[in-house]
């Protein structure tokens, strides 16, 4: 079992790791930055902000280590350039192995095409948990070396649930992977949905009318900054993710069993 | 026992007891919107054989091969590869544990060395004849395939097609990238795959290439079978080429000669192709005073082109 899941994580293995130690020096960066920031005169130029625009960006504070963090890591790195980048690296998920000639030889396995199709998108994960895992040693590490320690159960929830939030970006990805024959055009694809959901949660976040239409993206179902500031969060919104997940990956793995490769 | 299991006992007993064929085409039609890949082609791959598939570029050789293995559905007819359907993917699956494939574009990922690739497919389908294929094969194992040339993917291509020691192989141009002597060694290393009583599907562009190794050819032109010979069969109804050179230099006993066509004479020496029995060839040349002669297998183009000559009419009536 899993022998494709095994070879494609030590194929990236060493992406993963690269991945993993920018993802650690740049926590280590905004947390120094955080230590020389003046949060007094921050605070005070937040106030002369208008409040949608502090709401958009969900930005509550920046004066205390969670909110500081809260914006710049969780919201901006990991709910914009993460879920921006997996959408983005799983559009090649099939496309690229069908771009590269690579998909006829794997075909001819003994497995079934929902099988292969499973284990290369479960390998995905290997990256999510690693920049996960790291990313959260070093803020909470990094906290407690500042004098600022962080709640760690909620630096373990802040990570454990962006998972099933990755994991719907990866999804979305994937689903591109198989109705798009060349990968760039697949990749380009999962990024850009992405980023127009991220918008759409942005710019509805602030007012009433429309905020439905923010609730059909993925990104309201993962908000780092209630977590960390005040530890709260609902269950409901993870089923939600992890549904979401699951159908738009039977929906790709029953366009990919079907289609001509 | 799960299906997996019984399907492959099952394939088993019958490439060690039946004499049903491997690979049936019936009436195969795929159509890629207004674009004919083939039409109507029919044909078996016995079991045990060496089965040449010739045809230019483009003549549909891929879209075929491509049909056998599930990974394109037929528009109209069907292919059955051990008995089982290509139209259910599902049960092709269990039967895929008994294909090897060299495809014709190898896409290998470049980032793994080529052990790792092995180990991959080993965990997948078994490598019970790694060893002794690398003993024949030896591309640079330890380093990763990007540095590979196209022979050493080649060899490790051929490696991963047999070492789960599969009742049926299906090769598409598998010999482009290697040289003469490989060339030749791979021959060899097919004829005896052949007396194990494994199944080959060679498909090739070049006739030469398949005339030392297959057994029948199936040649394809524009998407459709124009010739399905033996090989002997192929090369005899081309003809021998006959050049004699004789003491007068006179054409006209050749030109009587029944089987004799193509006449030419180029000063004393005589040329034409000669499709008769040898013993009637013999009286002709007894009453010549021949000064030299040499009988010869028609160059290969020479027959291909008689399947592929701009008139459908001649090449349809083969």
């Amino acid at each position: 079992m899993f022998e494709t899941t095994r070879f494609e994580i030590a194929r990236r293995r060493r992406s993963t790791l690269w991945l993993s130690v920018g993802v650690a020096v740049l926590t280590a960066f905004f947390l120094w930055y955080y230590s020389v920031l003046d949060t007094e005169s921050l605070a005070v130029a937040m106030d002369a902000l208008p409040p949608s625009m502090l709401e958009a960006l969900n930005i509550v504070t920046l004066a205390t280590i969670e909110g500081f963090l809260a914006t710049e890591l969780y919201t901006f790195l990991w709910v914009f350039g993460f879920g921006l980048y997996f959408a983005y690296s799983t559009g090649g998920l099939i496309a690229d192995d069908i771009e590269h000639d690579r998909l006829d030889l794997i075909l001819t396995f003994p497995h079934s095409r929902t099988r292969l199709f499973l284990e290369k998108l479960l390998a995905v994960g290997a990256p999510i948990v690693a920049i996960n895992v790291i990313a959260g040693l070093v803020v909470y590490g990094g906290s407690v070396l500042l004098g600022e320690p962080i709640e760690p159960v909620r630096v373990v929830l802040v990570h454990l649930l962006s998972i099933p939030y990755f994991a719907v970006c990866a999804s979305i990805g994937a689903l591109f992977s198989v109705v798009v024959s060349r990968s760039a055009i697949a990749q380009r694809a999962g990024a850009g949905v992405v980023l127009v959901l991220f918008l759409v949660e942005s710019v509805t976040a602030a007012g009433e009318t429309y905020d439905w239409l923010g609730s059909l993206t993925p990104m309201a179902y993962y908000e780092p900054t209630p977590l960390l500031l005040e530890g709260t969060y609902e269950v409901l919104d993870t089923v939600v993710l992890l549904g979401a997940t699951i159908v738009f990956t039977i929906v790709a793995s029953w366009l990919f069993t079907h289609r001509d490769v | 026992m799960d299906y997996n299991y019984i399907t492959r006992i099952d394939i088993w007993l019958k490439k060690y007891t039946n004499r049903m064929a491997s690979i049936v085409v019936d009436s195969l039609t795929k159509t890629y919107g207004e674009t004919v890949g083939v039409e109507s082609l029919s044909f078996a791959v016995e079991r045990g054989e060496i089965f040449g598939f010739l045809g230019p570029n483009g003549a549909g050789k891929t879209t075929t091969i491509r049909t056998i293995l599930g990974l394109i559905a037929p528009t109209a007819g069907n292919v059955r590869v051990f008995d089982v359907s290509v139209r259910d993917r599902s049960a092709l699956t269990a039967t895929k544990a008994e294909i090897g494939y060299v495809p014709a574009e190898i896409g290998f990922p470049e980032d793994v060395t080529g052990n790792e690739l092995l180990d991959y497919h080993a965990a997948v389908k078994g490598d019970s004849r790694r060893g002794d294929l690398l003993e024949r094969f030896s591309p640079p194992l330890e380093r990763p395939i990007r540095e590979y040339s196209s022979g050493n993917a080649q060899q490790l291509a051929i490696i991963q097609a047999f070492m789960h020691d599969p009742a049926l192989v299906v090769l598409d141009e598998p010999t482009s990238g290697l040289d003469p002597l490989k060339q030749e060694q791979f021959n060899e290393f097919l004829r005896a795959e052949r007396d194990r009583g494994t199944t080959i599907f060679f498909s090739s562009h070049i006739l030469s290439e398949v005339r030392h190794v297959c057994d029948r050819v199936g040649i394809l032109r524009d998407g459709s079978l124009v010739a399905l010979e033996s090989m002997e069969t192929l090369l005899d109804g081309g003809g021998k080429r006959v050049h004699v050179q004789t003491e007068t230099g006179d054409p006209t006993p050749f030109k009587t000669l029944e089987g004799a066509f193509d006449v030419t004479t180029v000063g004393s020496s005589i040329r034409c192709t000669y499709a008769g029995p040898y013993d009637r060839l013999l009286e002709t040349l007894a009453d010549c005073s021949v000064q030299e002669i040499e009988i010869r297998e028609p160059p290969l183009e020479d027959i291909f082109m008689h399947f592929y000559g701009n008139d459908d009419t001649e090449a349809t009536d083969v």
